[in-house]
């Protein structure tokens, strides 16, 4: 039954080849759209992995295991014992996780105050692990006087460009921290500044302080115990998978433990991006509806330049579902077309000219931050499958909503008007 | 034959009324014949005398305001839309004035289009479309597309398609309106050698008055009504 309509097909596809002209033009819009729509999204998508990228590296990672309250509170007695922080490591090593972690970190976050002879600040003091920690923050990198915490350092400190500005700090500098400690006391901590670092971010330049670990441990009195371990996975795509696994793999434990995403652990920076994703949704959204109309025009165009075409394959014995299926079929076939070839110029042109980034530092006078992250000013694409496979379903449904009116158009012709012959 | 030999096509006081800047135009003013199997009718008449519209009417291409019409004794006037498109298909041939084929397909694309809607083998289509252009003078010519046929070829084209499925009847409007006297008269050839040798029946409306010289029937149509149907003894030739 089916078979004898394969002539519709044929139809369609030598009908769009005839309007060669007519075709081309629209399907050059097209290609371009689609060629700016990837372009975007590549670069929207590369942007984004930097921001977080940026975020979770000078924050808790793109996972981090915390006591419950801790968030909430930042307050000391909501920390992780050691067994509580070895569980965490533990289920960093079951397969699903293991083969994503890039970085872990222990980390004992204190709020407290930075004290010179000359002035006192808040600040936020962590106690890292030099070595793990080097590798994790990228602080380590941003160094402009001195250098970063070493293994076997103790009583040293790594402080920020404003902080050290405000306390008249150089290397070799002697401070006071002091902070509220495990039994509820105020107690001091001296520190002699092993380095000064420039991140370009305000906040962590000015409250940011980097201490041993194990000077934080026993100033504060908590034996063993942290208060973060962060984690850094090989990507922001996999954050979801990861934290479903560990949800998962932590649900029977009776330490006091809970794991967070970078969503959760920064809220602003998670809002940044949405806000931007839909900013260029709406972009796309305006690109699709210039492509549509591209289509609705080609394919209607053609419909109303040949309603003698379809009054004749009514004739002949076409029924009117059968003529809209020819129409229907040649909007799909050029947007199929089209799209495709769009979609291999977008990623070609991207790949070939920015796979190693776009470089937006012309534009930017300073240190661009926002929503408390640094902001490379390179961008990097990221080619992802499945923004392949969603532009192709776009394109798709493009095509089959262009097509669609022009198609019950041809439906409404008048036959006995269609075959007419003016004298 | 035990049965009653059935009408090709009949139509019973069949009218059909245009509504035109709120005036009444009666195109078809109550028609009523038989044509029977065979027949080879001219309609003939001047323009604006309805003779497209009643053709329009005995394919099915338009409804009647009024009265009927039966294609091999079935009412069109009570079929769908779905069922008068199969009829078309499978019992009517149309022949236009001009743009009668499908420019993207080659000449023997266009001739066997209906043979292939209708899902018949391609071996048999082949076959039957190669017959009948040996007979209509195309062979030779199967893959050109229309743009590199004359007004005449693209004609006998559309005349192959028309008669290739063995319709009820095929209905020819002013085909040879486009053509020079000689393209006209071997269309009109080609028409009377089919309408005799494989009995197809033709209805052939024109307004050439030496084209209506070659009828064996002729109706006259005035301001859409019957003036005159003459049945006349073969012209030989
Ligand atoms: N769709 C239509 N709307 C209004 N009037 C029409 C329409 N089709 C035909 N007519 C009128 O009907 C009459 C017959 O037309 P037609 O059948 O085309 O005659 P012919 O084919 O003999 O030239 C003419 O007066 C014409 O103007
Ligand atoms: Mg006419």
């Amino acid at each position: 039954m089916n078979g004898r309509l394969r002539v519709l097909p044929l139809l369609a596809i030598r009908n769009v080849r005839r309007q060669a002209r007519r075709s081309l033009l629209t399907a050059s819009a097209m290609a371009l759209g689609v060629a700016v729509l990837v372009f975007s999204r590549t670069l929207a998508d590369g942007g984004h992995e930097d921001w977080i990228e940026s975020g979770v590296r000078l924050g808790s990672g793109h996972v981090a295991f915390q006591a419950p309250r801790f968030r909430a509170t930042s307050n000391i007695e909501d920390r992780l014992t050691a067994s509580a922080a070895a569980t965490a490591q533990e289920a960093l090593g079951v397969p699903g996780v293991a083969e994503h972690v890039r970085n872990v970190a222990p980390r004992l976050e204190v709020q407290g105050l930075a004290n010179s002879p000359t002035a006192a600040v808040p600040v936020a003091i962590v106690g890292v692990n030099p070595d793990l920690e080097a590798t994790f923050s990228e602080l380590a990198d941003r160094v402009v006087e001195g250098r970063y915490l070493q293994a076997g350092d103790r009583l040293h400190a790594y402080v920020g460009t404003r902080l050290a500005d405000r306390l008249d700090l150089e290397v070799g500098s002697r401070l006071v921290l002091t902070a509220q400690d495990a039994r509820d006391e105020i107690a001091g901590q001296f520190v002699r500044v092993v380095g000064i670092f420039r991140s370009g971010l305000p906040v962590a330049d000015e409250r940011l302080v980097h201490i041993p670990i194990g000077t934080a441990q026993s100033w504060l009195g908590v034996g063993a115990d942290v208060t973060t371990v962060a984690v850094l996975l090989e990507s922001g795509w996999v954050v979801p998978d990861v934290l479903q696994r560990l949800h998962d793999v932590l649900a029977g434990t009776s330490e006091n433990l809970v794991v967070l995403g970078w969503q959760e652990a920064m809220p602003q920076l998670d809002a940044a991006i949405k806000v931007d994703d839909l900013g260029n949704y709406i972009f796309n959204f305006i690109l699709y509806a210039i492509i549509i109309l591209a289509i609705v025009n080609t394919v209607l165009m053609s419909v109303m330049y040949r309603t003698r075409e379809f009054g004749l394959l009514r004739a002949l014995g076409l029924t009117k579902r059968q003529t809209a299926a020819l129409v229907f079929g040649e909007g799909v076939f050029l947007t199929a077309v089209s799209g495709v070839i769009g979609m291999v110029l977008g990623f070609g042109f991207t790949w070939v000219f920015f796979r190693n980034g776009l470089d937006f530092s012309f534009m930017l006078d300073n240190d661009f931050t926002f929503s408390g992250v640094v902001l490379e000013p390179v961008i990097v694409p990221a080619f992802r499958l499945v923004q392949v496979v969603r532009s192709l379903a776009t394109i798709a449904f493009v095509g089959v909503l262009a097509s669609l009116y022009p198609a019950y158009r041809a439906t409404r012709i008048d036959l006995a008007e269609a075959m007419k012959f003016e004298a | 034959m035990t049965k009653q030999r059935m009408p090709a096509v009949k139509t019973a006081d069949v009218w059909k009324v245009f509504e035109h800047d709120g005036l009444a135009v009666e195109a078809v003013r109550g028609v009523s014949l038989d044509i029977e199997p065979g027949e080879f009718v001219v309609l003939a008449g001047p323009s604006g005398s309805g003779k497209t519209t009643l053709l329009n009417l005995l394919g099915g291409l338009t409804r009647p305001t009024r009265g009927g019409v039966w294609i091999d004794g079935r009412d069109l006037t009570s079929m769908s839309e779905r069922e008068l498109a199969k009829l078309r298909l499978e019992r009517v041939g149309f022949v236009f004035q001009a743009y009668n084929l499908l420019p993207v397909l080659t000449a023997l694309e266009n001739a066997e289009f209906s043979l292939l809607l209708r899902g018949i083998p391609p071996d048999e289509r082949r076959r039957r479309v190669e017959e009948l252009f040996a007979v209509i003078g195309m062979t030779g010519l199967e893959d050109r597309r229309p743009a590199k046929l004359s007004g005449g070829e693209q004609q006998r084209v559309a005349v192959a398609r028309a008669v290739v499925g063995k319709p009820a009847l095929v209905l020819a409007d002013e085909p040879t309106a486009n053509l020079d006297s000689a393209a006209s008269d071997a269309l009109l050839g080609v028409m009377a050698d089919l309408n005799r040798e494989r009995g197809t029946t033709f209805v052939f409306a024109t307004h050439d008055t030496r084209l209506m010289e070659r009828a064996k029937r002729l109706i006259r149509l005035v301001d859409g009504a019957i003036e005159s149907d003459d049945v006349r003894q073969d012209m030989g030739g």
